[in-house]
């Protein structure tokens, strides 16, 4: 007596799986609190890292200081701004989109994309100044610097493949936003700028703590 | 219409034994790739724990080839038991049983959630990997310099799978959390959520702020092993106790990832099968996020003999402290049955099996706690008998009592009672003869994690080896169950136990989409024994189970 409905059978379900059963509105609130989560799990990483260094400031001050001494911050604070002003971009591209303005979004977020890649460029001659010094991230005993290296690089590599990762989904959210996917429910962008502004805000951290004190 | 197995048809149609093997965002098919795939390691780490018992048989290396060989196997069974059973079994109840405890359609994100499941395998085939190289022999909690300067090419194998599950397991959590959180039906108030779906919030909130610790830690030392960097040796300026101290504040909490969902099957099955509400309803809820909360302030009892001794007494403080909201649990669970009418199922069986054995793991938690005590038995096989009083009789107990209190649910057809009866007594005896005498060897100073022994603790070693093989055995009962059941067990219904909470308001398994409509909650999830809850019951009966030949 038992029976099977038509709506029972997995291959229906399949078909009416494809859509979600959420409202825009539901959606849009549930990335925003698994954005939040995630970006709450990456502080912790980050901050293993942070530790790391500031153990070797507390510890070994004569080697920061040295290092302080013999190496200019004109760079990286070129650098620093660039990626504050591209965090400003990162904001006027969502208002433009909000605003209904796609080409004035796909600028704004052009330019942001702009930036990071400036900082990473920044960043790469940097490292390369670096290693000339003999600052490397490999131990080496024989180097004034054997300490530092490690504990500099770590942090700011994984800052830099964060800001890469945040170049990589500009260029997504271009995309998707050329074909007017963001016109509707800019929601996408509002979590790119998320992330992108933790990206900065880490920066800012780590420029003050390591270039700065 | 439907591919009716045998003659009694399936009152609902199930999912494709195909469907399982696929690509799916459905929260449930999602579930049971969980479960059987964590129930495959859970072989291969039971199989390499019968291999370390074999080999202890006796007190000299026989069956191994070299200590490093016997050093491997139980860093596998570790890691394997840990990463690859327990943590994703529980994500195969936590998804499979919250969204329809909640009355939800399914998970919030439900992309990420066949994602994180599918980053399993490969992260297993990473860390198994090893073997073709050389495994990792550090333990699983791979302290250096073990595992950065005396360990091959299989220790980064099994460093880079482990990042990869806790990837898996954050995404997995913050997936979790969002659902909880977001995703209720406007009657689901927070104080009307089933005790599992609040230990599965606590246990995500831990997973997704202490795991990133983990992944932290493994970058570190993956640099350490690849890049040449010295984070964790002292003769680079580095600090051996770093790795100890980030991987315990990850592990501590880890240990309640491993536990909470047990503790929330706990409250269900207990509340259900007794026929009782839940004894301090909202204190067990609490008690899940204080478990959550002072978790993360106890991990340097793992490190009592290698740690400053004025930080000693402070972490001995907290851990006692953390007895308090477990204490809670075991009283509610105890007031919950006192005075029940107990129905001595299978699931039953094992949530009692699951007090009494976690009762002793929690006791000797405490006396583990106390710091001269721990001092005497650090790293001895008490040790090892207290974690597998908390994982097996805790953890694995509760596994079982969530297998047989869900599985007509997710397969339509109930477990046969009295092989589940059987499997019982063979898991509970050859359990506690396996680990009980584990304190007593313990005692007598045998060391955890060496295979060769003084004689004089042979013959226990042998009451040990052939418990575990009992429990070992037991695992097979529970195997053909679950295979015959799944074929030939009897039509289960909507709701065999005339359970209140949501799971049980729809078909068995539920439909892809849950429910037709938003489903009201009734009033109170563990409100048995009134009459309104009669009636409840009898309307969902009557919806489900006694006209189904059609809508």
């Amino acid at each position: 007596m038992a029976q099977v409905t038509a709506q029972q059978l997995p291959s229906a379900a399949h078909a009416e799986h494809e859509h979600s059963h959420l409202s825009e509105e539901e959606q849009n609130n549930n990335l925003k609190l698994g954005v939040w989560l995630y970006l709450a799990s990456e502080i912790v990483i980050f901050s293993i890292m942070i530790v790391g260094y500031v153990i070797l400031r507390i510890n070994e001050e004569e080697v920061v200081a040295q290092a302080h001494e013999q190496l200019g911050v004109g760079l990286v604070t070129a650098n620093t701004f660039v990626l504050l002003a591209s965090s400003y971009f990162m904001v006027m591209g969502l208002r433009a989109m909000q605003r209904g303005n796609r080409a004035g979004m796909l600028r704004w977020i052009g330019a942001t994309a702009l930036g990071g890649i400036v900082f990473l460029i920044g960043q790469y001659i940097e490292y390369s100044e670096l290693s000339h010094l003999g600052i490397v991230l490999g131990f080496d005993a024989a180097s004034q610097w054997s300490t530092l290296g490690m504990r500099f690089y770590a942090p700011t590599f994984f800052h830099g493949a964060h800001v890469f990762v945040g170049v990589v989904w500009a260029l997504e959210v271009l995309r998707r936003g050329a074909q007017g996917r963001y016109d509707n429910n800019p929601i996408g962008i509002e979590m790119f700028g998320l992330y992108w502004h933790f990206v900065d805000v880490v920066w800012i951290m780590l420029f003050t703590l390591i270039y700065l004190v | 219409m439907a591919p009716a197995e045998n003659h009694e048809a399936a009152a609902v149609a199930r999912p494709a034994l195909s469907d399982y093997l696929r690509w799916s965002v459905d929260h449930k098919i999602i579930g049971v790739q969980y479960g059987v795939a964590a129930f495959l390691f859970f072989i291969v780490g039971g199989a390499m724990a019968m291999l370390i018992r074999l080999e202890l048989w006796t007190p000299a290396l026989d069956l191994m080839v070299s200590g490093s060989a016997y050093n491997s196997l139980f860093t596998m069974h570790g890691t394997i038991m840990i990463f690859l059973f327990i943590i994703p079994m529980w994500a195969a109840f936590g998804n499979f049983v919250v969204p329809l405890q909640l009355g939800a359609k399914d998970m919030a994100f439900p992309w990420l959630n066949a994602f994180a499941f599918w980053l399993i395998p490969p992260a297993a085939v990473v860390v198994l990997l090893g073997y073709f190289v050389n495994p990792a022999e550090a333990g699983w909690t791979a302290y250096p310099p073990l595992s950065t300067l005396f360990s091959g090419d299989g220790q980064t194998l099994w460093a880079l799978g482990a990042h990869l599950l806790g990837i898996s397991s954050i995404m997995g959590s913050i997936n979790f959390i969002v659902t909880i959180l977001n995703m209720r039906p406007p009657q689901m108030t927070l104080w009307r959520m089933p005790l599992l779906c609040w230990a599965v919030l606590a246990t995500s909130i831990i997973a997704v702020m202490a795991t990133p610790f983990l992944a932290g830690a493994l970058t570190l030392l993956l640099l350490d092993r690849v890049a040449g960097t010295t984070f964790f040796d002292a003769a680079g300026g580095g600090d051996v106790l770093l790795w100890q101290n980030i991987f315990w504040f990850y592990s501590h909490p880890a240990v309640y990832i491993m536990v909470l969902p047990g503790m929330g099957v706990l409250s269900e099955v207990l509340s259900v099968h007794s026929r009782k509400p839940v004894f301090g309803y909202r204190m067990v809820g609490l008690s899940s996020m204080g478990i959550a909360f002072v978790g993360f302030t106890v991990w340097a009892h793992h490190m009592f003999t290698s740690l400053q001794p004025e930080l000693r007494i402070p972490f001995m403080i907290t851990t006692m402290i953390i007895a308090v909201p477990t204490g809670i649990k075991m009283f509610s669970w105890l007031g919950t049955i006192w005075g029940g009418k107990i129905r001595f199922t299978s699931a039953m069986l094992f949530a009692l099996g699951f007090m009494s054995m976690f009762v002793i793991g929690g006791i000797t938690g405490v006396m583990l706690a106390a710091l001269p005590f721990d001092i005497h038995v650090h790293d001895t096989y008490f040790v090892v008998s207290h974690f597998h009083f908390v994982l097996f009789g805790g953890s694995v107990f509760a596994i079982y009592a969530a297998l047989y209190h869900w599985f007509p649910k997710i397969t339509g057809r109930m477990m046969n009672e009295r092989l589940g009866k059987i499997h019982f007594l063979f898991t509970y005896f050859g359990f506690l003869f396996t680990f009980f005498p584990m304190h007593i060897v313990g005692m007598l100073g045998m060391p955890r994690r060496v295979a060769v022994y003084v004689p004089e603790f042979q013959l226990w070693n042998q009451v040990i080896s052939f418990s575990a093989f009992v429990l070992g055995f037991s695992t097979f009962i529970v195997i053909y169950n679950v295979i015959r059941s799944y074929y030939r067990g009897p039509i289960a219904g909507a709701n065999p136990w005339r359970a209140l909470t949501l799971e049980w308001a729809t078909t068995s398994p539920p439909p892809p989409t849950n429910f037709d409509d938003d489903p009201i909650p009734y009033e109170d999830p563990y409100g048995y024994g009134t009459e309104a809850a009669a009636v409840y019951l009898a309307v969902v009966e009557r919806a489900f189970d006694g006209d189904s030949s059609g809508r």
